[in-house]
């Protein structure tokens, strides 16, 4: 019988990007168990927007919910409203929504890869992934004016039109990005000592997943073929523009790395699509309904899905508004996937977890 | 092997960051910046002051009825609703300059917000003031008619 250790990270930690605390027990180095705390922050958000705020006031609120998936907020919150004040959206601004959507799971998912490469050791790879993910945060720059609050959905639409300037400087853009993305397909598939660090670390498996209600990158790298993309038409039509589901069945630090880097083609593959087949319409939708009922939206963030809860009463200013942001489902797996793995892998599997827990506490 | 003589190329490279406080970072044509305010053409229907979402706009008025424009850009997150809002074309624009750093001295907090809660009570006052003038001015003609 080995002696076990108590070992804490966090909630300032070196390879933490987040408020949050784990305790593990370990023993000769292997983790036996875990446990996590993860309400370090309570900005309440969700109470400021059904008093304070205006419900089209309400979009720009929410934008702040996440630095990263900022247009995944505002989006949900949108569609949510909209349905409440019963509008349709016109056909161009969808199409708008989803180009600015996937742009931001790129340089969300390339930002997760490089702090995946900096906490298994790998710095350069780091600099080189910030560096290519710079390419992006210009573009989202040009397409929504600003780096990373867009304020580009507003209720009924959307704020800005891409002009063809913007959309060639896309185009431009991502003849340059495709042979980086190549190389970095390379090296995350095929560097020796990357794969020390990432194979068969922090592996859960597809019965896991399903039992402990993974969402986004995390389920798909284990095999559960889940994303609202491939559910959902009604509200963003993401067949329309090529969508297609990405899947992994290892389930370990590796495979959700390839997981991201794949979804980063099938967002290029969107980009493109939505670019060359803009339809002509309206941006917006304009109504002075106010926001009266129950409505319910799901929407793939780069994270996974994202739930928003909406209740109107025939007043400017919401009833209740409840957020569910992806890291809320996969906290319990988090805690799970690190069962077994030496203590020295779990900077990696942290970051390739991908938490974002200011956006789960609101 | 390869990687080796790359990064030994890399020593003479150029580096792939801006040089920041020498070089101007990259900045498109149509950047969400300042809102400027166009006092000539304004028709003072406060329409921008009740969509703004943080409340970066307020008006003021005094005695007369005049009414003067408050923008704090500290506060604003240009968002660009004011301009969209706004029914007289040209009256608030959205410039590509971004905001200019606040100093200690301008008190841009606190002293925004007494400024917000004057300029509220300020229009207050005014319309208490036109409620009284307008009771006394019935009053009076009630009191004409009567004499008749």
């Amino acid at each position: 019988m080995s002696r076990q250790y108590e070992i804490p990270v966090g909630a300032q930690h070196i390879s933490l990007l987040e408020p949050l605390h784990f305790k593990f027990t370990t023993e000769n180095e292997r983790i036996v168990n875990t446990t996590a705390n993860v309400f370090y922050v309570h900005r309440g958000i969700e109470k400021a927007c059904c008093t304070k705020f205006k419900f089209r006031q309400v979009s720009f609120v929410v934008g702040r919910v996440c630095g990263l998936c900022s247009i995944s907020h505002t989006t949900a919150y949108s569609q949510v409203a909209e349905k409440l004040i019963k509008i349709e959206v016109p056909r161009r601004a969808k199409y708008l929504r989803m180009l600015v959507i996937e742009l931001d799971r790129i340089h969300s998912h390339l930002l997760c890869l490089s702090h995946v490469a900096e906490n298994s050791g790998f710095e350069a790879l780091f600099m080189k992934t910030m560096e290519y993910r710079e390419a992006f945060m210009e573009l989202l720059e040009a397409v929504c004016g600003n780096r990373i609050q867009y304020d580009f959905s507003i209720v009924g639409g959307v704020a800005r039109d891409l002009s063809a300037r913007v959309a060639q400087m896309i185009r431009d853009r991502f003849k340059i990005f495709k042979p980086q993305l190549d190389e970095l397909v390379d090296i995350f598939q095929n560097n020796w000592s990357l794969s020390l660090k990432n194979k068969r670390a922090g592996a859960i498996t597809v019965k896991d997943a399903m039992r402990l209600n993974v969402v986004g990158p995390f389920a798909r790298a284990a095999g559960l073929a889940i994303d609202v993309r491939n559910e959902t038409e009604d509200l963003l039509p993401w067949k329309e523009v090529g969508f297609k589901i990405v899947t992994e069945t290892a389930g370990d630090v590796y495979a959700r790395n390839l997981v991201r880097l794949r979804e980063i083609y099938v967002s290029l593959r969107i980009i493109e699509n939505v670019i060359n087949g803009l339809p002509e319409s309206a941006l917006i939708t304009e109504t002075k309904a106010f926001p009266d009922g129950e409505a319910v939206v799901r929407l793939e963030a780069p994270r996974g899905e994202l739930f928003y809860y909406a209740k109107g009463n025939k007043t400017q200013v919401l009833e209740r508004l409840k957020i569910k942001a992806p890291t809320f489902s996969n906290i319990s797996a988090m805690v799970e996937g690190f069962k077994g793995n030496e203590y020295g892998s779990v900077p990696a599997i942290i970051a390739s977890y991908d938490p974002c827990l200011s956006c789960t506490a609101r | 092997m390869k990687t080796f003589f790359k990064a030994i190329g890399n020593l003479f490279r150029k580096p792939v960051t801006t040089r920041y406080p020498f070089e101007r970072t990259y900045i498109p044509n149509d950047y969400r910046g300042v809102i400027a305010f166009d006092e000539d053409l304004c028709i003072w229907c406060r329409r921008c002051e009740m969509a703004c979402p943080p409340g970066a706009i307020v008006f003021s008025q005094d005695m007369e009825g005049k009414q003067t424009y408050h923008y704090n850009r500290a506060v604003c997150i240009f968002c660009k609703e004011c301009v969209r809002i706004c029914p007289k074309e040209g009256a608030l624009i959205q410039t590509n300059q971004p905001a200019t750093f606040a100093l200690k001295e301008e008190n841009i907090n606190n002293g925004w917000n007494s400024l917000f809660d004057e300029a509220i009570k300020s229009r207050e006052a005014f319309a208490a003031e036109k409620k009284r003038l307008a009771a006394e001015k019935a009053a009076a003609a009630k009191k004409t008619a009567e004499t008749k």
